[in-house]
Formats: structure tokens, sequence, C-alpha cells
């Protein structure tokens, strides 16, 4: 059993810690607002450094989810099929033949929203004036518009209808035909099996503009019918998919990938299709881990120096505080409490700050139209992302970075000798 | 005066002891030293005293002459470059930097010239901080507050900032700090130097009472003659040597 003398100590043991809890804790909280406009510049460096890093992340995200968007709905798709081959020998002979029952195949897989065949064929097109060379692709015009945005980029005229003898031209290209609508166009290329050459002639009937030079200067879209026989073939070179989640496109556990890469055909994703569009993107999202390092980097430093310079004007207290009794390090957790103050107010700031700032980003976007990158053109807004894993994961960053920064300083702290502390006094 | 020596009766150390005159601070071949090679200052050299308990020392000396670093020495505040120093019988010189701070708060009480509270602690607080380091309860720490608040003439002021003071009030409320704690000694450096005379005696009237009637130990580095007159024993001190030691009984 334990005596009374036991008991003593436990029970003042017990009220030491308490008490020295408490008293840290106050010491703390008073000393950071000893110098409240200091503390406040501090606060505000260390928020405003998770702000930006917040938004940079949010940005990146937008601009991603902007530039997959850009690039897979304007006219790639989220995946293509092709003959096996056709891709890499841009061979006009390698065409998927069997089309009725792949459409058939395509109408069930519940992840696939919506599909666009086409021919496609490099042609050189003539005008009275001009002549130039461009892809002329060959489309159903209903499902083209499921698939594609092409419909959309129209600028004059009319949309395909079905009827032979309609071309669709790109701004740029009829520029360059020094063409407008009605006029007429002669269309010739290359016949599959065999390579005769075969020509058509057309009359504008549309034109578009996908704010992209190399689609707007090298496209040209007429039915699918008339490409097919223009080509002399039955099938179609390319079936864009349109899929139900864009995160499909990532997904290969996915049941419709297995099935749709069979012996004779290739389904590709446009990760795969555009590997340096993914390539781009994966290194943009190390812009965030840029831009974090450098900004706590810097909240470090500064946070080092704030600290610092509170300590040596404290030098004497803390002096006078070793000499009466304090332990040294109850001196290095007050350090530390201060900083963790200081931290939790940054963080508190600093995500309130991100997120009137990512919100308002996410509804009204930041223009960045015409502007080009890696061949893309933003031709849309980016919509800020808020990731709320992101804004849990900096803020807790931001603090451990904060605490980290103020070990240095507390253990200089703790390491004073009372007597070169108080300098003049005793 | 009387009050606060009287509170101090309950508050004061009663550690039992065979004899008044058992020897409380004893330094024996004491040397400090700062720098090295052509910049070596002696500040501090062979310096041996024993003091008793109950004695009212004053530690004097030119500036540079060696007293504060004693002080500190005594006080455990720095590290003596050679010889030891024992306080209570305990050799302090060699104790680990925990041990050392909670003997300093156990045993020693100090009074500095600049009076050094705390600044974001209230006067009431100032002298609790040390209560609070030893663990003891929250009413035993009011009482103690409360009692030596009164008996040094702060009643009233107990929640003001260190700033909203006086000089003399913050110097009785370092007083009161270094009282609370029940050192055994009394360190004491210049403690009248920022004081008007009048307040400088008074308080020096109050450790006096202390000394006298509760055996309290007190140790003053000083020029004030206030405090030479009222010392029963004067240390002086010249370049880092003691060359005088006078008592006066």
């Amino acid at each position: 059993m334990m005596n009374n003398q036991t008991l003593l100590t436990i029970t003042n043991k017990q009220n030491t810690h308490r008490n020295n809890t408490g008293l840290v804790s106050r010491l703390a909280k008073r000393s950071i607002f000893r110098n409240t406009r200091r503390t406040l510049l501090t606060v505000l460096l260390i928020s405003c450094s998770l702000t930006a890093i917040l938004f940079t992340d949010a940005f990146v995200r937008g601009m991603v989810n902007t530039m997959v968007k850009i690039s897979t709905q304007t006219f790639l798709g989220e995946g293509q099929i092709h003959q096996k081959g056709f891709r890499e020998a841009n061979d006009i002979d390698l065409y998927i033949k069997d089309t009725p029952r792949l459409y058939q195949q395509l109408d069930t897989v519940s992840e696939i929203q919506a599909y666009a065949p086409r021919v496609l064929a490099g042609a050189m097109t003539s005008s009275s004036e001009n002549v130039a060379s461009a892809i002329i692709y060959g489309v159903d015009a209903n499902k083209e518009a499921s698939v594609s945005k092409l419909k959309l980029a129209m600028t004059q005229g009319d949309y395909l209808s079905g009827v032979d003898g309609e071309i669709i031209l790109g701004e740029q290209l009829a520029d360059l035909l020094e063409i407008s609508l009605g006029d007429r166009l002669v269309v010739t290329v290359s016949e599959a099996h065999g390579g005769d050459l075969s020509q058509a002639l057309f009359r504008v009937s549309g034109l578009f503009s996908f704010n992209e030079r190399t689609m707007d200067i090298g496209m040209a879209f007429i039915n699918l019918s008339q490409g097919q026989t223009l080509l002399n073939i039955t099938g179609v070179h390319e079936i864009a998919l349109r899929l139900q989640e864009l995160n499909q496109a990532d997904d290969k556990t996915l049941a419709f990938w297995t099935v749709l890469n069979t012996e004779q055909l290739e389904t590709l994703s446009w990760q795969e299709l555009v590997p340096q569009l993914s390539s781009m993107l994966a290194m943009t999202e190390y812009s965030t881990l840029i831009v974090s390092v450098i900004m706590y980097l810097l909240v470090c430093l500064g946070l080092i120096n704030t600290m610092f310079m509170s300590i040596f004007e404290r030098q004497t207290e803390f002096g006078i505080l070793l000499a009466i009794g304090t332990r040294s390090k109850q001196l290095f957790y007050q350090i530390m409490l201060e900083g963790l103050f200081i931290g939790l107010l940054s963080v508190v700031l600093g995500l309130l700050l991100a997120l009137v700032l990512c919100y308002w980003g996410s509804i009204v976007g930041i223009d960045y139209s015409e502007l080009e990158m890696s061949g893309l053109t933003l031709n849309e807004p980016i919509y800020l992302v808020l990731d709320v894993s992101s804004f849990a994961l900096m803020g807790l960053a931001t603090l451990a970075i904060t605490l980290i920064s103020c070990i240095y300083p507390a253990l200089h702290a703790a390491r004073l000798q009372p007597s070169s502390a108080m300098r003049k006094t005793l | 005066m009387t009050i606060l020596a009287d509170t101090v009766a309950d508050v004061a150390i009663t550690k039992k002891t065979d004899s008044n005159k058992s020897t409380v601070i004893e330094t024996s071949g004491l040397c400090r030293e700062f720098g090295k090679g052509d910049t070596l200052v002696k500040a501090l050299s062979d310096a041996n005293i024993t003091i008793e308990r109950g004695e009212f020392t004053a530690i004097i000396g030119p500036s540079g002459s060696g007293k504060s670093t004693l002080l500190q020495l005594i006080g455990g505040l720095d590290t003596p470059s050679s010889g030891d120093v024992f306080l209570d019988n305990k050799n302090i010189s060699h104790m680990s930097g925990t041990e050392l701070s909670d003997f300093r708060r156990d045993h020693i009480g100090f009074i500095f010239q600049a009076y050094n509270l705390i600044p974001v602690l209230s006067a009431r607080e100032n002298i609790e901080y040390i209560m609070l380091l030893q663990g003891i309860s929250a009413p035993e720490r009011k009482k103690r507050v409360d009692m030596l608040m009164h008996a040094v003439g702060l009643d009233g002021l107990g929640e003001r900032r260190p700033t909203e003071l006086s000089g003399g009030q913050q110097q009785r409320v370092a007083v009161a700090r270094a009282m609370v704690s029940k050192p055994s000694i009394i360190l004491a450096d210049e403690p009248t130097a920022n004081l008007d005379s009048k307040t400088g005696a008074d308080l020096l009237d109050m450790m006096k009472d202390l000394n006298e009637k509760q055996n309290m130990t007190f140790v003053f580095s000083t020029h004030d003659p206030k405090i030479m007159e009222r010392a029963k024993r004067i240390i002086r001190l010249v370049d880092g040597c003691v060359v005088d030691d006078e008592r006066r009984d």
C-alpha cells in the first residue's frame, strides 16, 4: 500500500506537470502578442504562402482539367479505335471493316456515352485561286456532334446535313484557299486498294474555328458516306469514343478496354494517343511541388528570423526565467508553443484566404484565351479545382514546417546560460 | 516592515538546522576567466569565502572588480573556470543543468538591479511563477501571494503588469518573488541602484527586518552606502581578488 508520503509526492508531481503546462502555455500565448505587428506580419507571411500554394494547386488542377477537356472534347475523344497498324503506318488501306458488328458492340458498352466513326486521308484541296494540303475527314454528322465540338465550332454557314457535295473547312484554310461560303472546291485523294487518285467537287457549306491553328488550317470535313466513296472503302479508319467519365480513360481494368482490343482492333485512351500531352500534364503537376518548396523555404527562413528576433529581444527575460528555476526544456516548449500558436493562426487564415480565392476562381474562371501550350490552345477559361485533401495536407504541412522552423530558435533559447543572457545584471 | 518579517514567518524557510550559524555558502578556490590567450581576463581569482546562515553580507568593490561574477557563481548562474561552490553543503559546481535549475528554484532567491520581472505576467503572476514551477497547489499559492502582496505594500496592485508599476513597486514585487519560494539564500545585485533614496532605504529596512527576524541569509553586490551601513559583513573585492573581509558584530 502506498503511504502518505508517496501519495504526496505523486500529487506534487501531478500538480507540477499541470502547473507547468498551464504556465508555459500562458507565457507563450501572451508572448506572441507582445509585438503584435511582428506577429501579424509573420502570420501574414505564412498564411499568404499557404494561400499561394493552395491557389497554385487549384490552378494546376483546373489547368490540367481544362487542357484534358480541350484535348479530348474538341475532337480527339477520350479514346479511339483503329485497325491495328493504322496509326503507325498511316495507311488508308488499314481500316475497320466489320463496322456493323463493332457498332453493335459499342452500343452495349455502358461506359461509352457516344462514338463517332471517321474516315480520313491526306488530301489536296484546290480552289480557283489556290491549292493547299489538308486532312479530309469523312464523318457521320449526328454522331460527330455527340463526340466532338465540330458542330459547336461552326462560325459561318451550316453544319453537315448528310447531303453529298457538302464540305466544311477551317477558317484559316478557307483564307489560304481564298474561298468563302458557297465557293467550289476540288478535293484530290489517293484511293485505298491501289492508290489511284480520286477527285470530287464540293461546295463550301460552312466554316469552323476550334481556335487552334493546326486544326483550323489543316482540316476539312465531308459526310462519311461520300468520304468512303472517295477513298473507295466500306469501313472506317477511326472511331472516336466519348466515355461517361473522364477517369474511365485511365482505368484499364474496365472490361471494355480488353473487349475492344482484339487481334484486329487497337483501342487506346487519350493518354496513349497523345502521350506528349499526358507527360506535359504530369510535369505541370510538379509545379505545385516546386511552388510549395520555394514557399516553405521562405516560410522557414522568415519564421526562423522572426523567432530569433523575438528571442534576442527577450534574452534578458529568458535569463531571468532560467535564473529563478525554469528548466531549459520548459523554455524550449515555450518557444515551440509560440510557434504552434503562430502556425495555427496562419493555417486558419491561409485556409480561409485560399478557400475564398479558389472558390472565386472556380466560379469565375481565369481567362487564358488564345494562349497556346504544348500545341493546345486554351480556348476556354481555366476554372480552379478545390481539393479538400490538398487543403488538409497543405494545412498540416504548413503547421509542421512552422514547428520545424521553431526547433532551432527554441534550442538556442534553451541553451542560453543565465549569466550571459542577463548580461549586465546578476 | 515588521509585517513582511511576520508574514514570511508563515511562508519562510523553516528548515531545521542544528545551529543558526551553520555554513550556508562556501566557495573554495573559485576562479572565473573570460577569453583566451592575449584576451584572457581573470574576473575572479581564488576566492575563498564562507558565509553563515543569517548573515547580511555586502560584496563591494569598484566596477569590474568581480562582484557580479562572484554573485553569479554563488547563484549557479555561471560555471566557474575552477574551484567549487557549496550551498547548503551541496557542491553546485558539478550539478547538471536540470539539477541546478531545480536547486536555484528551491534554495535561492534573486533580486536584480533592473527589477527584471516578466513583462507579460501580472504582479501576482510574477510572484506566483516559482510556486507554479514547484507544483504548489492553487489555494496555497493564493495564500502566499496574498500575504506577500500585503507585506510588501502592494495590496490592490496584483493584476497590474510590471509596466504599470513604478520602479519601487516593481522592486517590491521582485522581493516578494524572491521570498515566496522559501529560499535559504537571497542574492541581490545592486537592488537599490535604480530606486530613489527613500524607496531604496525602505526596501533595505524590509530586507534587514527579514534577516534579523527570520535569520534569512542575504548577499548583496553593491556600491550603495546605505547597504554598507546596514551590512553585518563587508567583503571587498579588487581586480577579482578578495582584499578585505570585515565583520561588524
